[in-house]
Protein backbone atom coordinates (compact mmCIF):
# COMPACT_ATOMS: atom_id res chain seq x y z
CA UNK A 1 0.00 0.00 0.00
CA UNK A 2 2.73 2.44 0.95
CA UNK A 3 4.72 1.89 -2.28
CA UNK A 4 1.95 3.52 -4.25
CA UNK A 5 2.13 6.67 -2.13
CA UNK A 6 3.44 9.98 -3.29
CA UNK A 7 5.09 11.66 -0.29
CA UNK A 8 4.86 15.11 -1.81
CA UNK A 9 1.14 14.83 -1.81
CA UNK A 10 1.09 13.92 1.84
CA UNK A 11 3.27 16.83 2.92
CA UNK A 12 3.51 19.57 0.30
CA UNK A 13 6.85 21.33 0.59
CA UNK A 14 8.43 18.52 2.60
CA UNK A 15 12.21 18.33 2.54
CA UNK A 16 14.14 15.07 2.04
CA UNK A 17 14.37 14.09 5.73
CA UNK A 18 10.64 14.55 6.30
CA UNK A 19 9.86 12.57 3.16
CA UNK A 20 12.04 9.69 4.33
CA UNK A 21 10.44 9.76 7.77
CA UNK A 22 6.93 9.74 6.34
CA UNK A 23 7.84 6.79 4.11
CA UNK A 24 9.30 4.88 7.08
CA UNK A 25 6.25 5.65 9.23
CA UNK A 26 3.79 4.54 6.57
CA UNK A 27 5.74 1.34 5.96
CA UNK A 28 5.17 0.50 9.64
CA UNK A 29 1.68 2.01 9.90
CA UNK A 30 -0.04 2.29 6.51
CA UNK A 31 -3.41 3.00 8.17
CA UNK A 32 -1.96 6.32 9.32
CA UNK A 33 -1.87 7.76 5.83
CA UNK A 34 -5.09 9.75 6.15
CA UNK A 35 -3.98 11.20 9.48
CA UNK A 36 -0.58 12.28 8.13
CA UNK A 37 -2.12 13.69 4.98
CA UNK A 38 -4.36 15.87 7.10
CA UNK A 39 -1.51 16.73 9.46
CA UNK A 40 0.55 18.17 6.61
CA UNK A 41 -2.29 19.43 4.40
CA UNK A 42 -1.23 23.04 4.95
CA UNK A 43 2.35 22.17 4.01
CA UNK A 44 5.51 21.42 5.93
CA UNK A 45 7.73 24.28 7.08
CA UNK A 46 11.46 24.54 7.80
CA UNK A 47 10.96 23.61 11.43
CA UNK A 48 9.40 20.28 10.36
CA UNK A 49 12.41 19.53 8.17
CA UNK A 50 14.91 20.38 10.90
CA UNK A 51 12.93 18.29 13.38
CA UNK A 52 12.78 15.39 10.90
CA UNK A 53 16.55 15.62 10.42
CA UNK A 54 17.12 15.54 14.18
CA UNK A 55 14.76 12.63 14.73
CA UNK A 56 16.34 10.71 11.87
CA UNK A 57 19.78 11.27 13.38
CA UNK A 58 18.62 10.13 16.82
CA UNK A 59 16.92 7.06 15.34
CA UNK A 60 19.90 6.02 13.23
CA UNK A 61 19.62 2.34 12.34
CA UNK A 62 16.58 1.97 14.57
CA UNK A 63 14.18 4.10 12.54
CA UNK A 64 11.91 1.20 11.58
CA UNK A 65 11.62 0.12 15.20
CA UNK A 66 10.87 3.67 16.34
CA UNK A 67 8.09 3.81 13.76
CA UNK A 68 6.70 0.56 15.18
CA UNK A 69 6.91 2.08 18.64
CA UNK A 70 4.91 5.08 17.44
CA UNK A 71 2.29 2.75 16.05
CA UNK A 72 2.13 0.98 19.40
CA UNK A 73 1.77 4.33 21.22
CA UNK A 74 -1.07 5.38 18.93
CA UNK A 75 -2.88 2.13 19.83
CA UNK A 76 -2.24 2.58 23.55
CA UNK A 77 -3.57 6.14 23.43
CA UNK A 78 -6.66 4.94 21.57
CA UNK A 79 -7.46 2.46 24.34
CA UNK A 80 -7.11 5.19 26.94
CA UNK A 81 -9.29 7.48 24.82
CA UNK A 82 -12.08 4.90 24.89
CA UNK A 83 -11.89 4.66 28.67
CA UNK A 84 -11.70 8.44 29.03
CA UNK A 85 -14.68 9.17 26.78
CA UNK A 86 -16.80 6.58 28.58
CA UNK A 87 -15.83 7.37 32.15
CA UNK A 88 -14.90 11.06 32.00
CA UNK A 89 -11.65 10.41 33.85
CA UNK A 90 -8.18 8.95 33.31
CA UNK A 91 -7.78 5.26 34.09
CA UNK A 92 -4.97 5.56 36.63
CA UNK A 93 -5.22 7.75 39.69
CA UNK A 94 -2.04 7.07 41.63
CA UNK A 95 1.57 7.87 40.84
CA UNK A 96 2.63 4.51 42.29
CA UNK A 97 0.54 2.68 39.65
CA UNK A 98 2.04 4.75 36.83
CA UNK A 99 5.53 4.24 38.15
CA UNK A 100 5.13 0.47 38.38
CA UNK A 101 3.43 0.16 34.99
CA UNK A 102 5.51 2.64 33.01
CA UNK A 103 8.53 4.47 34.47
CA UNK A 104 10.05 1.44 36.21
CA UNK A 105 9.69 -0.85 33.18
CA UNK A 106 12.57 -0.06 30.80
CA UNK A 107 11.11 -1.94 27.82
CA UNK A 108 7.72 -0.24 28.14
CA UNK A 109 9.24 3.16 28.81
CA UNK A 110 11.64 2.99 25.88
CA UNK A 111 8.85 2.07 23.50
CA UNK A 112 6.71 4.86 24.92
CA UNK A 113 9.41 7.54 24.65
CA UNK A 114 10.38 6.41 21.13
CA UNK A 115 6.75 6.79 20.11
CA UNK A 116 6.59 10.16 21.81
CA UNK A 117 9.70 11.25 19.92
CA UNK A 118 7.94 10.69 16.60
CA UNK A 119 4.76 12.31 17.89
CA UNK A 120 6.75 15.57 18.09
CA UNK A 121 6.49 15.61 14.31
CA UNK A 122 3.26 13.74 13.63
CA UNK A 123 1.05 15.54 16.16
CA UNK A 124 0.69 19.15 15.16
CA UNK A 125 0.16 20.35 18.72
CA UNK A 126 3.42 18.71 19.80
CA UNK A 127 5.27 20.34 16.91
CA UNK A 128 3.75 23.73 17.75
CA UNK A 129 4.85 23.42 21.40
CA UNK A 130 8.39 22.41 20.47
CA UNK A 131 8.69 25.27 17.95
CA UNK A 132 7.41 27.71 20.56
CA UNK A 133 10.00 26.40 23.02
CA UNK A 134 12.79 27.09 20.54
CA UNK A 135 11.54 30.33 19.01
CA UNK A 136 9.58 32.01 21.79
CA UNK A 137 10.80 30.64 25.13
CA UNK A 138 14.56 30.13 24.77
CA UNK A 139 15.29 33.55 23.24
CA UNK A 140 13.79 35.13 26.39
CA UNK A 141 16.46 33.54 28.59
CA UNK A 142 19.42 35.68 29.56
CA UNK A 143 22.90 34.64 28.52
CA UNK A 144 24.65 32.03 30.68
CA UNK A 145 21.35 30.47 31.64
CA UNK A 146 21.47 27.51 34.00
CA UNK A 147 18.81 25.27 32.50
CA UNK A 148 17.01 22.31 34.11
CA UNK A 149 14.50 19.98 32.52
CA UNK A 150 12.30 17.93 34.81
CA UNK A 151 11.20 14.77 32.98
CA UNK A 152 13.14 15.12 29.70
CA UNK A 153 11.89 11.71 28.45
CA UNK A 154 13.19 11.39 24.86
CA UNK A 155 15.47 14.41 25.35
CA UNK A 156 14.36 16.61 22.45
CA UNK A 157 13.52 19.69 24.54
CA UNK A 158 16.76 19.39 26.48
CA UNK A 159 18.67 19.10 23.21
CA UNK A 160 17.11 22.31 21.86
CA UNK A 161 17.98 24.07 25.11
CA UNK A 162 21.57 22.86 24.91
CA UNK A 163 21.85 23.97 21.28
CA UNK A 164 20.68 27.47 22.18
CA UNK A 165 23.63 29.82 22.56
CA UNK A 166 22.27 31.37 25.75
CA UNK A 167 22.38 28.14 27.72
CA UNK A 168 25.42 27.81 29.95
CA UNK A 169 24.63 24.49 31.66
CA UNK A 170 22.11 21.78 31.03
CA UNK A 171 20.67 19.50 33.72
CA UNK A 172 18.01 16.79 33.45
CA UNK A 173 16.13 15.03 36.25
CA UNK A 174 13.97 12.04 35.51
CA UNK A 175 12.47 9.25 37.56
CA UNK A 176 12.93 6.71 34.78
CA UNK A 177 16.33 5.09 34.04
CA UNK A 178 15.12 4.34 30.50
CA UNK A 179 14.42 8.04 29.89
CA UNK A 180 17.88 9.05 31.07
CA UNK A 181 19.42 6.46 28.75
CA UNK A 182 17.41 7.93 25.85
CA UNK A 183 18.51 11.46 26.69
CA UNK A 184 22.12 10.26 26.57
CA UNK A 185 21.47 8.55 23.24
CA UNK A 186 19.89 11.72 21.82
CA UNK A 187 22.85 13.91 22.79
CA UNK A 188 25.41 11.35 21.60
CA UNK A 189 23.67 10.97 18.23
CA UNK A 190 23.81 14.73 17.69
CA UNK A 191 27.39 14.87 19.03
CA UNK A 192 26.48 17.38 21.70
CA UNK A 193 28.18 17.53 25.10
CA UNK A 194 26.30 15.29 27.53
CA UNK A 195 24.01 17.11 29.97
CA UNK A 196 24.27 16.44 33.66
CA UNK A 197 21.62 13.83 34.44
CA UNK A 198 20.12 12.72 37.74
CA UNK A 199 17.84 9.77 38.37
CA UNK A 200 15.39 11.28 40.79
CA UNK A 201 11.81 12.11 41.60
CA UNK A 202 11.41 15.87 41.29
CA UNK A 203 10.14 16.00 44.85
CA UNK A 204 13.26 14.29 46.17
CA UNK A 205 16.04 15.94 44.17
CA UNK A 206 17.99 18.51 46.14
CA UNK A 207 16.97 22.08 45.62
CA UNK A 208 19.20 23.98 43.25
CA UNK A 209 19.05 27.35 41.55
CA UNK A 210 18.12 27.56 37.89
CA UNK A 211 17.47 30.45 35.53
CA UNK A 212 15.34 28.31 33.25
CA UNK A 213 13.22 25.20 33.84
CA UNK A 214 11.41 23.10 31.24
CA UNK A 215 8.54 21.11 32.70
CA UNK A 216 6.79 19.58 29.72
CA UNK A 217 4.13 16.87 29.85
CA UNK A 218 4.91 15.93 33.43
CA UNK A 219 2.28 17.83 35.46
CA UNK A 220 -0.54 15.53 34.33
CA UNK A 221 1.54 12.55 35.50
CA UNK A 222 1.52 13.70 39.11
CA UNK A 223 -0.86 13.28 42.03
CA UNK A 224 0.09 16.66 43.45
CA UNK A 225 0.53 19.14 40.58
CA UNK A 226 0.22 22.18 42.85
CA UNK A 227 3.12 20.98 44.99
CA UNK A 228 5.15 20.26 41.85
CA UNK A 229 4.67 23.84 40.66
CA UNK A 230 5.64 25.14 44.09
CA UNK A 231 8.79 23.08 43.66
CA UNK A 232 9.43 24.65 40.24
CA UNK A 233 9.01 28.06 41.87
CA UNK A 234 11.54 27.22 44.59
CA UNK A 235 14.05 25.82 42.09
CA UNK A 236 14.02 29.05 40.06
CA UNK A 237 16.33 31.91 40.84
CA UNK A 238 14.39 35.17 41.33
CA UNK A 239 13.54 36.41 37.81
CA UNK A 240 14.06 32.89 36.42
CA UNK A 241 11.66 31.51 33.82
CA UNK A 242 9.80 28.24 33.38
CA UNK A 243 8.25 26.57 30.33
CA UNK A 244 5.28 24.64 31.70
CA UNK A 245 3.41 22.44 29.24
CA UNK A 246 0.49 20.18 30.12
CA UNK A 247 -2.40 18.85 28.05
CA UNK A 248 -6.11 19.21 28.68
CA UNK A 249 -8.41 16.19 28.08
CA UNK A 250 -5.58 14.01 26.86
CA UNK A 251 -5.64 10.41 28.12
CA UNK A 252 -2.46 8.30 28.05
CA UNK A 253 -1.35 5.16 29.92
CA UNK A 254 0.40 7.15 32.67
CA UNK A 255 -1.76 10.29 32.93
CA UNK A 256 -3.26 10.76 36.36
CA UNK A 257 -4.44 14.33 36.79
CA UNK A 258 -7.17 15.47 34.42
CA UNK A 259 -7.19 19.16 33.53
CA UNK A 260 -10.49 19.93 31.86
CA UNK A 261 -9.68 23.46 30.70
CA UNK A 262 -6.51 25.41 29.88
CA UNK A 263 -7.56 27.90 32.56
CA UNK A 264 -7.23 25.19 35.23
CA UNK A 265 -3.53 24.91 34.34
CA UNK A 266 -2.94 28.67 34.17
CA UNK A 267 -4.63 29.11 37.58
CA UNK A 268 -2.41 26.45 39.11
CA UNK A 269 0.70 28.24 37.83
CA UNK A 270 -0.52 31.54 39.33
CA UNK A 271 -1.35 29.83 42.63
CA UNK A 272 2.29 28.68 42.84
CA UNK A 273 3.35 32.32 43.05
CA UNK A 274 4.63 32.52 39.48
CA UNK A 275 3.90 35.36 37.06
CA UNK A 276 2.61 34.63 33.57
CA UNK A 277 4.70 35.90 30.68
CA UNK A 278 2.81 34.23 27.82
CA UNK A 279 0.41 31.37 27.07
CA UNK A 280 0.10 29.11 24.02
CA UNK A 281 -2.98 26.96 23.44
CA UNK A 282 -2.46 24.31 20.76
CA UNK A 283 -5.45 22.01 20.13
CA UNK A 284 -4.67 18.50 18.90
CA UNK A 285 -5.14 17.35 15.30
CA UNK A 286 -5.51 20.87 13.94
CA UNK A 287 -8.91 21.53 15.56
CA UNK A 288 -9.87 25.15 16.21
CA UNK A 289 -9.79 26.23 19.83
CA UNK A 290 -13.57 26.71 19.90
CA UNK A 291 -14.16 23.24 18.58
CA UNK A 292 -11.60 21.70 20.93
CA UNK A 293 -13.32 23.34 23.90
CA UNK A 294 -16.79 22.35 22.75
CA UNK A 295 -15.91 18.70 22.07
CA UNK A 296 -13.46 18.43 24.99
CA UNK A 297 -10.58 17.57 22.69
CA UNK A 298 -6.96 17.61 23.81
CA UNK A 299 -5.33 21.06 24.00
CA UNK A 300 -1.64 21.48 24.73
CA UNK A 301 -1.45 24.34 27.19
CA UNK A 302 1.90 26.04 27.59
CA UNK A 303 2.61 28.72 30.14
CA UNK A 304 5.82 30.70 30.16
CA UNK A 305 6.08 31.70 33.80
CA UNK A 306 8.52 33.78 35.79
CA UNK A 307 9.51 33.78 39.43
CA UNK A 308 9.05 37.36 40.66
CA UNK A 309 12.26 39.21 41.53
CA UNK B 1 -31.37 2.70 9.75
CA UNK B 2 -34.84 4.20 10.36
CA UNK B 3 -35.04 5.97 13.79
CA UNK B 4 -31.39 5.51 14.52
CA UNK B 5 -30.30 7.35 11.38
CA UNK B 6 -31.35 10.93 12.32
CA UNK B 7 -29.62 10.77 15.70
CA UNK B 8 -26.47 9.26 14.22
CA UNK B 9 -26.53 11.97 11.59
CA UNK B 10 -26.65 14.63 14.33
CA UNK B 11 -23.63 13.08 16.02
CA UNK B 12 -21.71 12.94 12.76
CA UNK B 13 -22.50 16.52 11.81
CA UNK B 14 -21.29 17.69 15.23
CA UNK B 15 -18.08 15.70 15.14
CA UNK B 16 -17.24 16.17 11.48
CA UNK B 17 -18.23 19.77 10.86
CA UNK B 18 -16.08 20.07 7.72
CA UNK B 19 -17.93 17.26 5.93
CA UNK B 20 -20.76 18.47 3.76
CA UNK B 21 -21.62 15.34 1.77
CA UNK B 22 -24.57 13.04 2.26
CA UNK B 23 -24.77 10.79 5.30
CA UNK B 24 -25.91 7.30 4.32
CA UNK B 25 -25.38 3.81 5.67
CA UNK B 26 -22.60 3.34 3.12
CA UNK B 27 -20.51 6.19 4.53
CA UNK B 28 -17.01 5.13 5.67
CA UNK B 29 -14.29 6.89 7.63
CA UNK B 30 -12.16 7.09 4.48
CA UNK B 31 -14.67 9.52 2.96
CA UNK B 32 -14.62 11.94 5.89
CA UNK B 33 -11.32 13.69 6.52
CA UNK B 34 -11.92 14.40 10.20
CA UNK B 35 -12.97 10.79 10.90
CA UNK B 36 -9.65 9.49 12.22
CA UNK B 37 -9.24 6.78 14.83
CA UNK B 38 -9.52 9.13 17.81
CA UNK B 39 -12.65 10.75 16.38
CA UNK B 40 -14.00 7.24 15.79
CA UNK B 41 -13.75 6.59 19.52
CA UNK B 42 -15.64 9.82 20.19
CA UNK B 43 -18.30 8.81 17.68
CA UNK B 44 -18.73 5.36 19.16
CA UNK B 45 -18.97 6.62 22.74
CA UNK B 46 -21.48 9.32 21.78
CA UNK B 47 -23.51 6.59 20.07
CA UNK B 48 -23.27 4.42 23.19
CA UNK B 49 -24.63 7.28 25.30
CA UNK B 50 -27.33 8.30 22.90
CA UNK B 51 -28.68 4.79 22.38
CA UNK B 52 -27.91 3.29 25.80
CA UNK B 53 -25.74 0.47 24.44
CA UNK B 54 -22.17 -0.71 24.93
CA UNK B 55 -19.81 -2.03 22.25
CA UNK B 56 -16.88 -4.39 22.70
CA UNK B 57 -13.47 -3.42 21.37
CA UNK B 58 -13.75 -6.10 18.68
CA UNK B 59 -17.10 -4.73 17.57
CA UNK B 60 -15.68 -1.22 17.32
CA UNK B 61 -12.67 -2.42 15.33
CA UNK B 62 -14.86 -4.44 12.97
CA UNK B 63 -17.26 -1.66 11.93
CA UNK B 64 -17.19 -1.31 8.16
CA UNK B 65 -19.39 1.74 7.70
CA UNK B 66 -22.09 3.84 9.32
CA UNK B 67 -24.79 1.33 8.39
CA UNK B 68 -22.91 -1.38 10.28
CA UNK B 69 -22.90 0.85 13.35
CA UNK B 70 -26.65 1.42 13.03
CA UNK B 71 -27.25 -2.33 12.61
CA UNK B 72 -25.20 -3.08 15.69
CA UNK B 73 -27.12 -0.52 17.73
CA UNK B 74 -30.42 -1.98 16.55
CA UNK B 75 -29.27 -5.52 17.41
CA UNK B 76 -28.20 -4.43 20.89
CA UNK B 77 -31.40 -2.57 21.56
CA UNK B 78 -33.22 -5.82 20.75
C1 LIG C 1 5.58 12.21 28.87
S1 LIG C 1 7.29 12.31 29.26
C2 LIG C 1 7.67 13.95 28.75
C3 LIG C 1 8.88 14.05 27.84
C4 LIG C 1 9.17 15.46 27.30
N1 LIG C 1 9.44 16.38 28.38
C5 LIG C 1 8.04 15.96 26.43
O1 LIG C 1 7.39 16.95 26.79
O2 LIG C 1 7.75 15.35 25.38
C6 LIG C 1 7.26 12.40 31.02
C7 LIG C 1 8.63 12.21 31.66
O3 LIG C 1 8.55 12.64 33.01
C8 LIG C 1 9.16 11.67 33.84
N2 LIG C 1 8.56 11.80 35.19
C9 LIG C 1 7.30 11.45 35.55
N3 LIG C 1 7.10 11.72 36.85
C10 LIG C 1 8.26 12.25 37.34
C11 LIG C 1 8.67 12.71 38.62
N4 LIG C 1 7.84 12.69 39.67
N5 LIG C 1 9.94 13.18 38.75
C12 LIG C 1 10.79 13.20 37.70
N6 LIG C 1 10.44 12.78 36.46
C13 LIG C 1 9.21 12.30 36.28
C14 LIG C 1 8.90 10.36 33.13
O4 LIG C 1 9.81 9.36 33.52
C15 LIG C 1 9.07 10.77 31.67
O5 LIG C 1 10.40 10.66 31.25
Amino acid sequence: MSQALDDREIAPGAGPALKRLIAAQLAAFPEHEGFLRRRFAAGADDFCESLATTIETIAGEDLARLCEDYRWLAGAVLEEELFFRREGRYRLSSFAEAEALVYADPAYMTRYMNGLLLSQLWWSNHTAVLAWFRDRYLPGNGTQARHLEIGPGHGLFLLLAEQDGRTESCVGWDISPASLALVEKTFAALRRPAPSLLLSNLFEAQLGRFDSIAFSEVLEHLEAPAEALARVHDLLAPGGRAFINAPVNSPAPDHITLFETPEAIVDLVLAAGLEIEDVLLAPAAGASLDRARKLKLAISTVVIARRPL
Amino acid sequence: MSQIQPELEDILRTLFDEYEGPITGALTAAEVEQWDSLANVQLVVLAERTFGVRFSTAEIAGLANLGALADLIRAKQG
